[in-house]
């Protein structure tokens, strides 16, 4: 028989220890084609307008990818490795040499290696349509997937997994020699031993916990500077992923114990059995419970962020660009060729069309105020109010003559106390006038330009103005479903130029927007799939493992007079306090870190995170739930039939 | 004198179609209260078969067992867990402690599960460890304690529930002599004095010495029976002795 053809019969003989790791191998594979697949693809480049941040974004989370997709392996193939310690240990005893068994083991996990990438090559191929099609609905495109097979892809994935299986080929075929038989005979006993309880870990767990948590919760300074970032954030992080540890490792195991105090209410049902296998078990499990809580707590920040960006986008774009099509007057013929493009699209008739003068004028402020508010622009106030009703926004101003009302500078968080009682002086060439404040209103009514500090003023003030300081006049336009205006954005932005910061219209910061933003998202969703379904899958082979050592544990329950019924009731409690805890722990991390991202975000772009912070966890918990659903009805099958 | 085992025409078949091998035929057994029979044969004869049937973790392909006036065949399987928690007490050749319990948690383990409550359990505890003694290992785990103290945490576990009927397959098996003696002293206490009645399989003549009555099984059937009535222990071993040798097979399982 040749080493080839033994390792083939072996690879039969024990199909179920294989098949994990087989399908950890597939799993991982799938996801690493299609994730190449789709950044190579020319079809998805060509049908957006960002392509460039996407090939960059794909090509930084592909290498995060690599790295997630190695350490899973190989975390797998120890596994993997470990339940086959005593296999080899016999092979050793009945007299295999070495190097057989060495080069056994070697050819075996090639092979596997092999036929697992040609299965995921296959399966990937069919996947990535699939989350492409996924992709391009989320950025709003219309384009076709007719999606083929990509060859840059497979000698990707390919050069990129025959590494990771070359590696692991030759850990087993050094597994004989690194280890004493002995130690292969025994390497199933070890980690069963009850652990003991440290107050004192437990304590300075919760402490670090506590410290972690109200770093991170802590309002911002006045001066946010990149140094207090890293210090107090760098901390806080170390201090939680310690923590975290120490949580699991210490204090669950303390908590435990102290449950067994109570013996009234220990000594009576299963519950006995219960807290005993999860005391025991718990030292094993605290490092990949750290991990798992860290990881999704990591993913559901990113999640969330991301998707409140996406969630929120038409409404950022709306505060950006308020109208469909603004542009600035530039003479009869030139207004009417925009008007006429506009009145061309019949999809999209016009709603609203206004006129808004301006006047641009110099302003000195009666209070020290950090933002450079030159040229102030004045709009009047029927001007604003017409605006902001074409707008359907239920904002009106009425000012007395030489009264002022300021509209938010967007990005700002300026509040109406800080404007209240203050005054501004207007500089005109031969006088100048001072404006007291009354006022802050929200709505705006042009594209952002910076600086963006808009003032209304009353009709005659405005007018009086306008006598000495001609205003600028800008052309708006509020059509109907803007957000599928394309054909006419793109003439009417090629006609009118850059009078603004942003675009002048609606529909391109809209489609940009959703671009950038549906990118990530998908990227951060991509991802956050795969660790989820890598940490739910190493929680699954843990549980199945241990299903298969505590076989004889069930079997004596079972003569004691456990019934079937209620062994299939303690395995689910077991269960879901181990997915249970990592997640809850994961939860609350994230639920404080986002917290913190959403104070600092709202700040930025002023969105609200409820919504998609909730959504990713209902998603991270249903998913957790279908592994969880998996893991009892395995073990059930394992240890009760 | 009431009966606690009764098992009429027991048969257990293995295997499916053409490849069919009867490890029982047509048993019948009688077990009265305070009992203590011994069941001993060749290896492969089916003793532990017949004990697992008793015991309601096996199932017989045909056949009646009553225990304790309960009708096995009719039960589902949780009446059967209820059954074997409430009514039977086991003992087994490796022990079977749970090795993530302390020996206390093994031994009371019967009675949590049949949620007693805290005071009766603890003087039970008390009571059995004393009997037993292996008061001063209470809080250990299994992996700290010799074969031995292990076979006695497992009597204990046995007995603590005051089962109408003890079960041992090979409880000695794995024990030294001095071990042996000192637990089957206490099971000879446990039916003399408790009334227990004990059914335990052995390969051991100077263990089957202990009861009252051995039955001898050879190739799924009853061989013989022996009753030990006014004979000294001595005596009774060394009739046990002629019967194994003239069963055969068995013979080289004797010490
Ligand atoms: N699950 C099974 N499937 C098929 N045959 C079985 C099964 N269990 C037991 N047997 C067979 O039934 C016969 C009786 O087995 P049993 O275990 O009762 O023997 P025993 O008398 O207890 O032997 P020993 O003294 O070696 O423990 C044996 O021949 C055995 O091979
Ligand atoms: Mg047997």
């Amino acid at each position: 028989m040749t080493l080839f053809s033994l390792a083939r019969k072996n690879i039969k003989g024990n199909f179920n220890n294989y098949f994990v790791y087989f399908v950890t191998l597939v799993f991982s594979m799938v996801i690493y084609y299609t994730f190449t697949s789709l950044q190579y693809s020319e079809k998805i480049q060509e049908s957006i307008e960002l392509s460039d941040t996407m090939s960059f974004m794909f090509g930084v989370s592909s290498i995060i990818l690599i790295l997630f997709v190695a350490i899973f392996i190989l975390y797998s193939n120890s596994f993997f490795t470990r339940k086959r310690k005593k296999e080899v240990g016999l092979y050793a005893i009945l007299g295999l040499r070495k190097k057989t068994i060495a080069k056994m083991l070697f050819y075996e996990n090639l092979v596997i290696g092999i036929i697992a990438l040609v299965i995921g090559i296959i399966l990937g191929t069919l996947l990535s349509k699939l989350f492409a099609m996924i992709l391009i609905k989320l950025m709003g495109s219309i384009t076709d997937v007719d999606f083929g097979i990509s060859f840059l892809a497979i000698t990707q994935t390919v050069i990129v997994f025959m590494v990771i299986i070359l590696f692991t080929s030759v850990q087993g075929y050094r597994l004989i020699y690194r280890f004493k038989l002995i130690e292969l005979f025994y390497a199933e006993k070890k980690g069963e031993q009850i652990p003991k309880v440290s107050l004192i870990s437990a304590v300075i767990g919760v402490l670090l916990l506590v410290v972690s948590y109200w770093l991170i919760l802590k309002p911002f300074p006045d001066e946010f500077t990149t140094e207090y970032l890293i210090k107090n954030y760098g901390i806080a992080f170390v201090a939680l992923f310690i923590g975290t540890h120490l949580f699991f490792r210490s204090v669950t195991v303390y908590l435990l114990r102290l449950s067994q105090r109570n013996k009234s209410r220990y000594y009576r049902g299963t519950r006995i059995i219960e807290t005993s296998r999860l005391l025991f078990r718990i030292r094993g499990n605290a490092r990949t419970f750290t991990v798992i809580a860290l990881l999704s707590s990591a993913t559901i920040c990113f999640l969330g962020a991301t998707y409140s960006g996406y969630y929120s986008n038409e409404k950022r774009t709306e505060e950006v660009v308020p109208f469909s099509y603004s542009h600035l007057s530039k003479g009869p013929e030139f207004d009417s060729q925009v008007e006429s493009i506009i009145k061309a699209d019949h999809r999209h008739p016009i709603k609203a069309q206004l006129d808004i003068p301006v006047i641009q004028v110099k302003g000195i402020l009666s209070f020290q105020l950090d933002y450079d508010i030159n040229p102030v622009q004045l709009i009047s106030e029927s001007t604003f109010n017409k605006a902001a009703n074409a707008l359907n926004k239920d904002e009106t101003v009425s000012l007395s003559r030489n009264k002022a009302a300021v509209i938010q500078p967007r990005f700002t968080e300026y509040t109406k106390s800080v404007f209240k009682g203050e005054n501004i002086t207007i500089q005109l060439p031969q006088e100048s006038s001072k404006l007291p404040f009354v006022h802050m209103v929200e709505s705006n009514v042009l594209p952002f330009d910076y600086p963006d500090f808009f003032l209304v003023v009353s009709n005659e003030m405005f007018a009086e103005i306008a006598k000495k300081e001609a205003p600028l006049t800008y052309k708006v336009y509020e059509v109907e479903n803007e957000v599928t205006a394309q054909a006419t954005s793109k003439k009417v932005n090629k006609l009118v130029g850059n009078d603004f910061q942003v675009s002048s219209s609606f529909y391109t910061e809209y489609k940009q927007g959703k671009e950038g933003n549906a990118i990530t998202l998908f990227i951060f969703g991509f991802l956050g799939l795969v660790f989820l379904a890598a940490t739910g899958s190493i929680i699954y082979f843990k549980q199945l493992t241990e299903a298969n050592e505590a076989k004889g544990h069930y079997e004596i329950l079972r003569k004691i007079g456990v019934s079937r019924k209620d062994i299939r009731k303690s395995i689910k409690k077991q269960s879901l306090f181990v997915f249970g805890l990592p997640l809850t722990v994961g939860i609350l991390h994230s639920c404080v870190t986002l917290y913190f991202t959403s104070n600092f975000m709202s700040n930025l772009i002023g969105i609200n995170l409820i919504v998609p912070i909730l959504t990713a966890i209902v998603f991270f918990v249903i998913i957790y739930a279908v592994y969880y659903v998996l893991t009892v009805n395995t073990y059930n099958r394992i240890v009760n039939k | 004198m009431n009966i606690v085992v009764e098992a009429k025409q027991i048969k257990k078949v293995y295997g499916a179609k053409g490849n069919i091998f009867s490890a029982l035929e047509d048993i019948d057994l009688t077990v009265m209260e305070g009992e203590f029979v011994g069941i001993m044969g060749p290896s492969g004869a089916g003793k532990s078969t017949l004990l697992n049937i008793l015991a309601t973790i096996d199932d017989p392909t045909t056949g009646n067992i009553v225990v304790d006036g309960i009708n096995l065949t009719k039960m589902n399987e949780e009446q059967l867990s209820a059954f074997r928690r409430d009514k039977l007490g086991f003992l087994f050749q490796d022990y079977n402690l749970l090795d993530t319990l302390t020996v206390k948690e093994n031994i009371i383990l019967p009675l949590a599960l049949a949620k007693l409550n805290i005071k009766e359990l603890e003087r039970r505890a008390d009571e059995v460890a004393d009997k037993f003694g292996i008061r001063d290992i209470l809080n250990k785990y299994p992996y700290q304690i010799s074969g031995g103290q292990k076979q006695r945490t497992a009597a204990s576990r046995a007995i603590i529930s005051k089962p109408s009927l003890i079960l041992a397959d090979e409880p000695t098996g794995a024990l030294d002599s001095k071990s042996a003696t000192d637990l089957l002293e206490s099971l000879k206490d446990l039916n003399e004095q408790d009334k227990a009645t004990i059914l335990m399989v052995t390969h051991d003549a100077y263990a089957a010495s202990y009861c009252n009555r051995v039955l001898f099984i050879k190739d799924g059937k009853i061989f013989t029976e022996l009753v030990k009535g006014k004979r000294s222990r001595k005596e009774f071993f060394n009739k046990v002795l002629d019967v194994l040798s003239a069963l055969g097979g068995g013979a080289n399982d004797v010490i």
